[in-house]
């Protein structure tokens, strides 16, 4: 007895059975707030989508499962939802053939067929999650690589480089990267390295920064490093890690005062100077 | 092959133009230390705009250069090294430390200006 056409024969009783399931389950993933009536709404198309695929006898037509899932996972609603709808589903299938066999030969092909059939959806429906995902993730990479290491020209050979965040290597290439190209492309003398946003300086991100700086130097500019907070000040000593070769100053502040003396500038009061 | 050495008023400059080899390199450094004796030079500015790749050698012999050329009593700035080239150095830990460089030979020869007269 195929088993498609005994879930069709039945589908009165699945689908009752399936909602009224469903409804208990609902606690699980209730934390996200979604009125009763969306909820009936999703597990109507929910239902009605598993029963389209099946009458494509299973396999051929799966668009509207795709579509279905794409949907689900757009509105950001939990995996869970999908995942349990399909497995409440198998049990509720399995429970109306428990009631209606009795061969037990008959009942443990059945049990198969069914499994068959659930499966691929099963399938298509982490593959379609993690292709979701693993898209989301791709972007927000891309995001914070552009927003990692940017270089500002502040005033005429004078650059900055805020960091925030931690540094590991891969961004430490970067921020090489782009502090040596902006350096060249903006004609800065002084570079200003603002560590305030970093929240740790270990002897690695030490080490980062200094490779950094003296690859400045190479390239014919120089390295302020600005933004040491107390605690970085006591974590750098107690490292032992070797600052002495490049100037450090605490602010950004005292740092572009310092670039402005070393480009042989300084800024004045006006007003000051129109009094005297 | 030979890298041509220019003289200006007291000040030599030297643009390397082609792939420095081992052999090139070490004719420049004759070439110019002879330089350096002949015309009693203050400053020298090595640019290195158009150079690809230093390899370590090239780099030995560069911070050699700058070492003789103090003997001599001629100050040398390195001009013009490109990112790339500064991260490969960076990388085989050459920091040519106690090197005088400059973004470029305009701001090279300033600095030159600047540390004669100071």
């Amino acid at each position: 007895m195929p088993v498609i056409k005994y879930i069709k024969d039945n589908k009165e009783d699945i689908v009752t059975l399936w909602k009224k399931q469903m409804d208990e389950e609902r606690p699980e993933y209730s934390n996200y707030t979604v009125p009763h009536k969306t909820m009936e709404t999703a597990n109507e198309n929910f239902i009605d989508v598993i029963f389209d695929y099946l009458n494509g006898n299973g396999g051929e037509s799966s668009e509207g499962v795709n579509v279905f899932i794409e949907q689900i996972l757009q509105f950001g609603w939990p995996l869970s939802y999908l995942t349990s709808g399909l497995q409440v589903f198998r049990k509720v299938v399995m429970d109306v053939i428990d009631k209606n066999v009795t061969e037990a030969k008959d009942l443990l092909g059945l049990y198969k067929r069914t499994d068959a059939i659930i499966d691929p959806i099963f399938n298509q429906l982490i593959k379609d999650a993690t292709e979701t995902w693993e898209h989301t993730v791709s972007m927000q990479k891309s995001a914070l690589l552009e927003l990692s290491a940017p270089l500002i020209p502040i005033m005429e050979h004078i650059s900055v480089m805020p960091l925030i965040g931690t540094i590991d290597t891969e961004r430490a290439k970067l921020i090489m990267e782009n502090l040596l190209q902006g350096v060249i492309d903006h004609g800065a003398e002084v570079v200003l390295i603002d560590i305030t946003g970093v929240p740790v300086v270990d002897t690695m991100v030490a080490h980062h920064i200094i490779q950094a700086s003296e690859a400045v130097r190479l390239v014919g500019s120089e390295c302020i490093l600005v933004g040491i907070r107390p605690e970085i000040a006591q974590t750098i000593v107690n490292l032992g890690i070797e600052l002495g070769e490049f100037p450090t100053r605490s602010t950004l502040r005292k740092g572009i005062e310092t670039a402005l003396e070393m480009t042989k500038r300084k800024i004045i009061n006006i007003a000051q100077e129109d009094g005297q | 092959m030979r890298i041509p050495i220019l003289k200006l008023y007291e000040y030599l400059l030297i643009t390397i133009q082609v792939e420095l080899d081992d052999r090139t390199a070490i004719q420049f450094q004759e070439d110019l230390l002879d330089k350096i004796h002949e015309t009693g030079a203050k400053g020298v500015v090595i640019d290195l705009t158009t150079v690809d790749m230093i390899d370590s050698y090239i780099a030995k012999i560069l911070d050699d250069v700058v070492k003789m050329s103090a003997l001599l009593g001629a100050k040398v700035v390195l001009t013009g090294i490109r990112p790339a080239v500064a991260i490969t150095l960076i990388d085989l830990g050459i920091n040519l430390k106690g090197v005088p460089t400059s973004l470029d030979l305009e701001k090279g020869l300033e600095k030159l200006q600047q540390e004669l007269e100071g």
